[in-house]
């Protein structure tokens, strides 16, 4: 769906993007991850076409971007971090306008009902919650059943009931086939929600993998576990590999005096602290 | 080409807004306030008001409409559709001057200070384009209503001080270089109205095409999302 290839991007003398190459497979969810100005923005406005003056090879769906026409756009959806709607204009008349944009068009009453705006179709998007807004801004992206969708923190500001049901929304786009490239710096949204994540610092990519893979890469895994002696709780920790070796542990057991017993990994946020350096904030 | 839609979403939005009903109380002003006028001034009242409202002022409600867009992010979505900055523009400026030219038949008909419709018309669809683009011009590289007034005062003095100087009595020849002085020259169907057509025609495109340039650098600084 994606390919890039030796991308290389600058505004001035200082490179913004630098020997960047990466692909993402159709139906895949792909997380951005990096802190503020590691190159994130501009490599977006790469991949939907705004920027253009790049060297290196961006395809999307077969389209080298640099040559995109106005009809690239019908293949792409857009879900801004914060909603981009007419605050006095309805749900409905909103849709309705940004539906008219494109040659597709999704009917808007099944998508109202989905996200569960259906008997607020009519109200005006000034009155709507953070949530609704979210929401409908999501199928905002989706009224031309566009075969991409870009992302940029979804569930960001949400509470846990709408951030569950905006990763739930994401999931169903995902079952469905469509591409989605998201941003996220809630580690555990990337983790629950993508397949591969890119570590992006300073223009360049430091790392590509799935979570899991990142995570186990490490061999970080640890057992952790509390016992008593002398009357106070002790903590003790071992490897997860080498926990045959733990004499302790052995006696802890055959002796049932262990309080507590759990392995830990590191989190996605730990490792992308090891690899870059960098904090995601 | 999707200037339909865009339309037909810009006078939605205008309408939703309030710039019709807006508009509608200042015909109504503007019309009861010329019939108190004597007779020998109600024509250049006339012009005076239809010069310096419907059409001058879509400076202001374009700038206006552009920075609503930019503070409700639309514009960002609108940056990532099929739409291009041409078609962006020109929907703008023709809902705009769709309202112009309405209040302006409505004030010279109400006004019964209309004689020639054809230049009438012309006028104040050529002039509200012109005002609107400028509008346009100066909205698409600014944050706030704040900025935006002080960015038109220079603008509005260029544009209004050699039409007014025109109208109350000022008419070198060569004045007809000026957009607005074409303006006025068509609103009152004077002897230069032709030529006054074609030069307010020029500096319309110029408008335009600078409008769209800037539009399009706009939308693509607005259009990446923050990943």
């Amino acid at each position: 769906m994606i390919r890039v290839e030796n991308l290389c991007f600058h505004y001035t003398k200082q490179p913004l993007i630098q020997n960047m190459s990466f692909t993402v497979d159709q139906g895949e969810i792909f997380g951005f991850l990096g802190p503020s100005g590691a190159g994130k923005s501009t490599l977006q406005k790469i991949l939907t076409g705004l920027l253009t003056t790049y060297t290196g090879s961006v395809v999307v769906n077969g389209i080298e971007v640099k040559h995109r026409s106005s009809h690239f756009y019908e293949m792409i959806g857009v879900d801004f971090e914060f909603p981009s709607l007419y605050e006095k204009l309805s749900a409905r008349e909103n849709l309705q306008f940004f539906s008219s944009l494109y040659q597709t068009h999704q009917e808007i009453e099944p998508l109202l009902e989905s996200v569960g705006l259906l008997q607020d179709a009519e109200k005006h998007v000034s009155d709507f919650s953070k949530g609704m807004k979210s929401r409908l801004n999501f199928i905002k992206a989706l009224l031309h059943d566009p075969a991409l969708l870009f992302l940029d923190e979804p569930t960001s500001g949400l509470d846990p009931t709408n951030s569950k049901m905006m990763k739930d929304l994401i999931l169903r786009e995902k079952a469905k086939g469509k591409t989605i490239l998201l941003t996220t710096h809630n580690m555990y949204d990337a983790t629950e929600l993508c397949d591969r994540v890119a570590f992006i610092v300073d223009g360049k990519l430091r790392a590509l993998d799935t979570p899991h893979n990142l995570i186990q890469s490490r061999g970080a895994s640890a057992l952790r576990y509390t016992y008593l002696e002398d009357g106070r709780e002790v903590q003790a920790e071992t490897a997860l590999n080498r926990t045959g070796e733990d004499g302790r542990l052995h006696g802890l057991i055959q002796e049932n005096r262990l309080l507590s017993i759990h392995s830990s990994e590191p989190t996605l946020n730990d490792i992308f602290v090891e690899l870059t350096g960098r904090v995601l904030e | 080409m999707k200037i339909r839609a865009l339309l037909i979403g810009d006078i939605r939005f205008q309408f939703k807004y309030g710039f019709y009903l807006l508009y509608l109380l200042f015909t109504v002003i503007y019309v009861s306030l010329l019939y108190l006028l004597p007779g020998a001034w109600k024509k250049p009242a006339a012009v005076l008001m239809i010069f310096s409202d419907p059409a001058a002022m879509g400076l202001y409600f374009m700038g206006a409409i552009v920075l609503f867009e930019k503070s409700e992010r639309v514009l960002s979505s609108l940056a990532v559709s099929p739409i291009k900055p041409t078609e962006y523009v020109a929907a703008k400026l023709l809902s705009i001057a769709l309202i112009a030219v309405l209040v302006a038949l409505g004030i010279g008909l109400g006004g019964g200070v209309l004689s020639a419709p054809f230049s009438f018309v012309t006028g104040v669809f050529l002039g509200s384009c012109l005002f609107s683009s400028v509008g346009v011009i100066l909205a698409a590289n600014i944050a706030s209503l704040n900025q935006f007034i002080v960015a038109t005062i220079p603008a509005e003095l260029v544009m209004n001080l050699p039409a007014l100087a025109y109208l109350f009595g000022w008419r070198p020849a060569w004045l007809l270089v000026h957009p607005s002085v074409c303006m006025i020259e068509l609103l009152e169907n004077g002897t230069l109205s032709l030529p006054a057509a074609g030069i307010l025609t020029v500096w319309t495109l110029l408008a335009v095409w600078f409008a769209v340039r800037v539009m399009e650098k706009s939308l693509r600084h607005l259009g990446g999302v923050r990943l």
